[in-house]
């Protein structure tokens, strides 16, 4: 045990983590050159594309240190997003260590600040390395200082590196071995593994990334998962290099992947701990949690009759992807469709990008929103995810909205902006702490607001430099009312929304004013109209069109004229008929464009 | 042995469509920028453009007349099987330019095709005629020839505006063009153009009064239309009058063709009572048409269903095509479920629209077929039926292309 080294890296997208990973795996041989796909870790397209790891990979690898001796060496890569935090978390503590990676141009960002504080609290050893030392825009020293005074680590013999160029590839692998700790744990003891993370494959089911606690694993073992009960016979144990190699155990200290025949993944949940049936651990290991869908937003099909298809499709996805919550609903708008939820909007619009992209899915997206909770009259609680199912504001006594706890790190020159951008989104400053040049801003904000836009908003205040972090802390009661969007004098449920009274007239006229450029001219006049209970607070019109009519068709024109009209009804294809309106895809998001100059 | 009748069931049809014939000519002096039509520049053998000269006649330029009409001839042979027995009821020459060749070259093909097909004795026999073209000797010609219909590509008589156009005529040219005419025929169409480039309402109005000052019976009011594969697709002039203007001088047009005892009868097309174009009228009423020249396109009806055809466009492959004896390029059989589409998009073109047995007689296909979306049409004012007649409203007529998409069919199904 005591040559293995457990390790992730965290870092902020874009600092570097995927190359470095890759320089890992070459310098340690676990694949050929061809085999070397730009960033081998990041599996998905979507992943590649963006730049951001959505499951967590791993990769076991070979080192022979300078010391003489062969290390094993299990790097654990994990996700790099708000959004994904509890998997973050799992990834952690399956390791002894982590290695802090920070562009030397950019410092330190919101984000990694946060797993470092969840690493450090997990007892994880942080071991900080200043990446892309060769641009010339880099500031070792800066950098150092700031990794001292924002994570309150000793980093001024950081490693330099740069994982584009190669450069200090073999020192980090030498601080991983020094510094990092060793696994402890029994290997004789009841077996205990944690799942790190479990995906679906096609031709041998659930495959899950396990950290073996205590005691080892094998073939034809048969194993009790501790929070869902679910018994399972073990078929095969291995490591990743990243390729998959079989091994006749998974010892204590190990990292390695367990199959089971399991045919469903929610059986096989990230951060479960594994036991043996015949000798079971009497106690899980810490951590385990059922995972929470945050946003809400209603899909539904362009055309009605790809409501299977669609089911198809979120049932697939959810084979890979636990986390993606959904259930059937019927909109009056929309017809059938379903009720979603998600980790964040990051997951949503990855969601909804795969369903178009993997499953061909024309998709309408209703404009995502959180839970509240809402006491009734007769005193019950109730949580309501879909603005257009809140009860009758009779029997309402209260309605609580999510508020989360932001952490908002962010340089100097923009505080002034990000503050007045938390204030307009209702936010309360709990904290603000200067760190080097940049600032650390505490906020407690309804997480509505953040859900809608703030984050593309806070980036564009502050150029891109800002970084936000966040959990959810309570629900509070606030006065909060539903905005109702009527289009000829017809309500149209998919467009309603829940806002803060005092913004609501605002809202309601911007919103109805984005729609009215949204929504193309047709037969007749338009009215778009927004409503507060039976309060008309605001209208736009879309003016009607005078014709649509082709001068001419002759006998020779048939052919070409048809196609003309195949396309215009193409177009309109694309929209979805409410009442006698065609109405746009992108109108059911107008919501998301409001306030945006 | 009896005799079964299996047109119900082969979704064929019970009486044969009236048949026209149509005639393409393919040249121009020049390709007006807005012209989508098969119609190719007049090229000397060293591939520059002709200068067209009236007093030289067609002589001076690329191609051979008489050699055209030979293969005119030679192209109706070969179709004559398909439309055996049927008499032929309307022919329409268009273009390209017609008017660019000779009465004689006209009389001798219009003589040929009396020898091969029964020609209806009231036959309405129209020629496509350019105001840049007109000599009062060769009008009286095509005249006696036996055409008796004319339209006059004008456009409009604003000097501005047809330079704009690209015509090669000016104002003082169409004037004279229509006396010419008017001298000779008592059947003539103008066609003309709006919402041209700076065009105001005014001015529109001002070329419908000027075309009104004439006896004329026909007058097509056409919205220009930016079509793909036009100079004007490519570049597209900047001062188009907007949607509300464009409209409005559409209703303004309308109105005063109304007052002035002109029938709005289809789409684009007004006239005075007795004088619609029977020949578009038969387009319009999915009637049967053979087409040749060089490009036509046809669509001819039988027991087994409709044909549609095209010949080849390039009139030198055309005619090397005719040569060899296969003058169609493509042709192909409209499938059952196009039927009501097609239906649709001519007969719904006419603002009295048609009796409603018509749809079984031209397509085979009974009515309910299109229940639905005849009903989805009338709900949305579109449509409206009586016990006998469907047609379209005034807001179908101006909504035509929505209330078409509606017989369009799922793309998917």
């Amino acid at each position: 045990m005591k040559h293995i080294r457990n390790f992730s890296i965290i870092a902020h997208i874009d600092h570097g983590k995927s190359t470095l990973a890759d320089r890992f795996i070459q310098f340690c041989g676990g694949l050929e050159l061809r085999e070397m796909s730009a960033q081998v870790l990041d599996s998905m397209d979507i992943e590649k594309e963006r730049g951001i790891t959505i499951k967590a990979q791993t990769a076991a690898l070979q080192y022979k240190a300078r010391d003489g001796q062969v290390y094993n060496l299990n790097l654990i890569d994990t996700p790099g997003h708000v959004d994904f935090s509890y998997e973050v978390s799992r990834s952690l503590s399956a390791c002894e260590g982590a290695l802090l990676v920070v562009d030397a141009s950019q410092g330190v960002e919101a984000q990694t600040v946060a797993n470092c504080y969840t690493a450090i609290d997990l007892g994880v050893e942080v071991v900080p390395v200043l990446n892309k030392i060769d641009l010339p825009a880099a500031e070792p020293e800066r950098v150092s200082q700031e990794i001292e005074d924002i994570i309150g680590i000793e980093a001024i013999d950081a490693v330099r590196a740069s994982a584009k160029s190669g450069i200090g590839i073999q020192d980090i692998l030498e601080v991983v071995v020094s510094k990092i700790p060793p696994p402890e744990g029994n290997p004789d003891g009841p077996l205990k593994a944690l799942i790190i993370d479990s995906w679906f494959d096609n031709y041998v089911g659930v495959v899950m990334l396990v950290r073996v606690k205590d005691g080892q694993v094998r073939p034809k073992d048969k194993i009790k998962f501790m929070a869902t009960g679910a018994e399972h016979l073990v078929e095969q144990v291995g490591v990743f290099s990243p390729k998959s190699v079989q091994r006749d155990v998974l010892n204590a200290g190990e990292v390695g992947f367990i199959i089971a025949g399991i045919k469903e993944l929610k059986s096989a949940k990230v951060g479960d701990t594994i036991t043996l049936m015949k000798t079971p651990a009497t106690e899980a290991l810490p951590g385990f949690k059922e995972v929470q869908s945050q946003v809400f937003a209603g899909l539904y099909p362009v055309e009605s009759h790809d409501y299977e298809a669609l089911r198809d499709a979120l049932e697939k996805l959810q084979l890979n992807d636990a986390s993606l919550k959904y259930e059937p609903e019927v909109s009056q708008a929309l017809g059938f469709g379903f009720r979603c939820g998600f980790l964040g909007l990051l997951h949503l619009e990855i969601v909804q990008e795969r369903l178009e992209r993997e499953f061909d899915m024309d998709l309408i997206t209703t404009a995502p929103t959180v839970v509240y909770e809402l006491v009734l009259k007769d005193g019950s609680v109730i949580h309501v995810d879909n603005p257009s199912r809140l009860p009758d504001p009779g029997k309402v006594e209260e309605i609580r909205e999510p508020i989360i706890t932001a952490h908002i790190l962010v340089p100097q020159d923009y505080v002034g902006a990000v503050i007045t951008l938390c204030t307009l989104k209702r936010g309360v400053q709990r904290n603000m702490q200067y760190l080097g040049r940049q600032v650390m801003l505490t906020y407690d904000m309804p997480m509505n607001e953040v859900v809608m836009d703030f984050f593309d908003r806070l980036k564009s205040t502050s150029r891109g430099y800002a970084s936000l972090d966040y959990e959810f802390k309570e629900f509070q009661c606030a006065d909060l009312v539903k905005l109702d969007v009527l289009v000829n004098s017809e309500k149209v449920d998919a467009l309603s929304l829940i806002v803060h009274r005092a913004s609501s007239v605002y809202r309601g006229r911007e919103l109805v004013s984005k729609m009215r450029e949204l929504i193309p001219r047709q037969m007749f006049d338009i009215a778009v109209q927004a409503a507060i209970g039976g309060h008309i607070i605001a209208r736009e019109t879309v003016k009607a069109l005078r014709k649509n009519v082709l001068a001419k068709c002759y006998g020779g024109d048939i052919t070409r004229k048809k196609k003309l009209l195949e396309k215009q009804k193409a177009g309109k294809k694309r929209m979805k008929q409410v009442g006698n309106v065609e109405i746009p895809q992108e109108a059911f998001l107008a919501i998301l464009q409001v306030g945006e100059k | 042995m009896s005799v079964i009748d299996l047109s119900g069931l082969k979704g064929g049809l019970r009486e044969l469509p009236p048949l026209s014939l149509y005639i393409h000519f393919p040249w121009c002096v020049r390709k007006c920028p807005y012209c989508d039509f098969n119609s190719h520049e007049l090229k000397n053998s060293s591939g520059q453009t002709v200068q067209w000269n009236p007093q030289a006649g067609v002589a001076s330029g690329g191609f051979d007349e008489m050699a055209y009409v030979q293969t005119l001839l030679r192209d109706l042979e070969y179709s004559l099987p398909a439309i055996w027995g049927r008499s032929v009821s309307t022919i329409f020459m268009g273009g390209g330019t017609p008017s660019l060749f000779s009465a004689q070259a006209m009389d001798t093909l219009l003589a040929g095709i009396r020898a091969r097909l029964r020609l209806s004795p009231d036959a309405e026999i129209t020629m496509e005629a350019n105001p840049g073209t007109f000599e009062a000797e060769k009008f009286r010609g095509y005249r006696e020839a036996g055409i008796n219909r004319l339209s006059i590509g004008i456009q409009s008589f604003n000097p501005q505006h047809l330079q704009v156009l690209g015509r090669i005529h000016d104002g003082d040219e169409a004037r004279r063009a229509i006396d010419i005419a008017l001298s000779c025929f008592d059947n003539v169409n103008l066609d003309l153009m709006y919402a041209l480039p700076g065009q105001s309402v005014e001015q529109a109005l001002q070329d419908l009064d000027t075309a009104l000052s004439y006896g004329i019976t026909h007058l097509s009011a056409y919205h220009l239309t930016i079509e793909p594969n036009t100079l004007y697709a490519v570049r597209t002039p900047q001062n188009l009058p907007d949607d509300e203007i464009s409209a409005d001088m559409q209703e303004a047009i309308e109105a005063r063709l109304a007052a002035a005892g002109f029938e709005h009868y289809e789409t684009s097309a007004f006239a005075r009572p007795g004088r619609r174009s029977r020949h578009n009228v038969n387009y319009w009423q999915f009637g049967d048409y053979l087409g040749i020249g060089a490009g036509a396109h046809g669509k001819i009806s039988s027991h087994e269903g409709i044909v549609r055809e095209m010949r080849h466009k390039q009139p030198a492959a055309y005619i090397q095509a005719v040569a060899a004896g296969q003058p169609v390029q493509s042709s192909r059989k409209v499938k059952r479920d196009e039927l009501p589409f097609e239906f649709m998009m001519n007969l719904l073109r006419l603002t009295g629209g048609f009796e409603t047995r018509l749809f079984t007689e031209r397509t085979g296909l009974p009515v309910s077929c299109i229940r639905n979306e005849l009903q989805q049409a009338i709900q949305q004012g579109l449509l409206e039926q009586d016990a006998t007649t469907i047609r379209p409203t005034l807001q179908g007529q101006r909504f035509l292309n929505d209330l078409l998409t509606l017989f369009l069919g799922d793309g998917d199904q």
